[in-house]
């Protein structure tokens, strides 16, 4: 379990968000919301322990974060991101192998057959296993997001966090990368994921966590967190509600 | 198929030693060399030159080539820009510009290589205290820095022989400033050695935080790799390599900035078979280059520096404008 206890997050001490109390249970899949800028990657960074918090504590299992060191840290979280990097003469397998870093002490160079399996269930999963010998340079983004997503799956964690991984792609490679993180929690992992998209975060995530106004507005399931008046002031944009059968979905009012 | 190739490079480099070995000033007979080789206590001229004169320079070449190779791929790789060598420590230019004014005040020469070593390491502790930023170091601030306080040094080298009232002063530090391994010898080596010693363990420690940072400062913290200490590390490891390499042969440009490309098509980006391939090409293009410059305008001799930068050039014009193919 992830225990968020009266954090604030900020950059150079400028706090962006304070009062953060969240617990989030293994299995679940939570999206983070808000406007740009509002603390989202900053609180993912701060829950991987690559971000200091400014107040409050962040527990892992009942274990405080800063009490691990940035190996054990790694094996049981893993942060997924999306900026591009430069990479040459790597391929997607190379890249996946990366994800294994903090199951070797640093004399032990070689894979193992443990790197093996772990390679090849993270590829599988995000269905790139024919794709495991191309350069990395030569994939679509949706095949890079699918390669940044193996590579967390690789480091073999019960805890997946990830910013933004569906932006930049199409309607359906979207759709398919929330289906396997919805499975993936279904399997037993939590999935922490800052989306942008109000109705993929309601049709595919457990709950919601809204940002906004420097604290959290919200944490809940999608039936609470949409209601026009809370996105309203998070975002600050008028938006009308409609019940579907899948649930609610919001539609955000057009600006003349 | 890594391990052929890296297989493949420890032949070429023992060929180019013997290549090296054969060729000097006088004219001996592969098999009088051969035989010294396989007869090191023999009490004769041709064991003396090869033992003591040619063997010291080729193992030393060798040396400093791989050293150059290992600490440009290291920097190569840690800032992700193919255009950077170990020089960018500030190593080279602190290191020459101890000497020059060395020079004008008149140390005598045995004295030269160990102050260059030593205000090598402190320009490379200076350059590094600029790019320092929070617990870590900042990758442009380095690049500035180094480029920066590179250019200073090369000012006070220029004023130094521009001041200096004798030929011959200046010319020693234009020797200098060119590189050679002329003259060196096994107790130069025996100085140089725990230095080199140290920047390659250190290498070697880097190695699986270099790969991952392969994809980027960000996902290598992600994935456990303290970036800040091993930034430290390499940049030490380079600062070691670069500074007993200095103080070993002078200025040799080139090797740090080419030989980590041609290793990386050779055998890919993975630093555990890229140093070490980068190692062995340099050590080999480094001994083959001064054997060159021994003979080909023997008696007198080529700067190895000069003689590099006229081969090292269009090679890496060549490299750099084809597009990269892994292998």
């Amino acid at each position: 379990m992830i225990a968020l206890d009266g954090v604030a997050i900020g950059v150079a001490q400028r706090t962006l968000v304070s009062d953060i109390e969240a617990h989030i249970e293994p299995g679940e899949f939570v999206a983070v919301l808000g406007p740009n800028g509002v603390g989202k990657t900053t609180l993912l960074r701060a829950i991987c322990g690559m971000r200091p918090v400014l107040h409050g504590a962040i527990a892992l299992d009942g274990t405080p974060l800063r009490a691990l060191s940035p190996n054990a840290r790694a094996r049981a979280i893993a942060f997924v991101t999306s900026d591009d990097a430069m990479i040459e003469t790597l391929r997607v397998r190379d890249v996946v192998a990366i994800g294994r870093y903090p199951h070797h002490p640093w004399w032990e160079w070689r894979e193992n057959a443990d790197d093996d399996a772990a390679i090849e269930r993270a590829l599988r999963a995000v269905h790139l296993v024919a794709e495991a010998q191309r350069l990395f340079t030569t994939l679509s983004s949706g095949e890079r997001q699918r390669v940044w997503i193996a590579m967390g799956l690789a480091q073999d964690t019960p805890v997946l966090l990830l910013d933004e991984p569906t932006s930049h792609l199409d309607v359906r490679v979207a759709h398919e990368i929330l289906a396997l993180l919805r499975a993936l929690a279904r399997e037993g992992r939590t999935v922490l994921c800052v989306l942008h998209d109000l109705n993929d975060a309601a049709a595919y995530a457990d709950r919601l966590m809204l940002l906004g106004c420097e604290r959290m507005l919200a944490f809940d399931v999608a039936d609470r967190v949409l209601a026009p008046a809370l996105i309203e002031r998070a975002y600050g944009i008028a938006v009308s509600r409609v019940e579907t059968p899948d649930g609610p979905r919001v539609f955000a009012a057009m600006q003349t | 198929m890594v391990s052929l190739r890296l297989l493949g490079l420890l032949l070429l480099l023992a060929l180019s030693l013997l290549v090296s070995l054969l060729v000097g000033g006088s004219t001996i007979t592969p098999d009088a060399i051969l035989r010294s080789l396989l007869q090191p206590g023999a009490h004769d001229d041709v064991t003396t030159i090869v033992w003591q004169l040619r063997m010291p320079r080729v193992v030393i070449a060798a040396i400093v080539g791989a050293a150059l190779a290992i600490g440009g791929a290291l920097l190569q790789g840690m800032l992700r820009n193919p255009l950077v060598d170990p020089y960018l420590t500030g190593v080279s230019a602190g290191a020459a510009a101890a000497i020059a004014i060395a020079v004008l005040a008149g140390i005598a020469a045995p004295y030269l290589p160990a102050l260059g070593f030593v205000a090598g390491l402190l320009t490379a502790v200076l350059v590094a205290a600029l790019a320092r930023r929070g617990s870590g170091l900042d990758s442009n601030r380095l690049i500035l820095a180094g480029i920066s306080v590179s250019a200073l040094f090369s000012a006070v080298i220029t004023f130094a022989i521009v001041r200096s009232n004798s030929l011959s002063s200046a010319q020693s530090i234009l020797a200098w400033l060119a590189g050679s391994i002329a003259g060196r010898g096994w107790r130069d080596l025996l100085f140089a050695l725990p230095y080199l010693a140290i920047g390659v363990a250190l290498a070697l420690l880097a190695v699986p935080a270099l790969d991952a940072m392969r994809v980027g400062d960000v996902r290598a913290r992600a994935v456990g790799v303290n970036v800040d200490r091993a930034q430290w590390i390499i940049l030490a490891s380079t600062s070691f390599l670069a500074a007993a390499a200095v103080a070993l042969a002078g200025m040799i440009g080139f090797i740090g900035l080419i030989v980590p490309h041609v290793a990386r098509r050779i055998v890919g980006s993975s630093a555990r078979a890229l140093l070490p391939a980068s190692a062995l090409c340099g050590a080999a293009l480094c001994a083959l280059a001064d054997a060159v410059a021994r003979s080909i305008v023997a008696p007198s001799e080529l700067p190895i520096g000069v003689l590099l930068a006229f081969i090292g050039v269009p090679a890496f014009l060549y490299l750099y404008l084809h597009q990269e193919r892994p292998a």
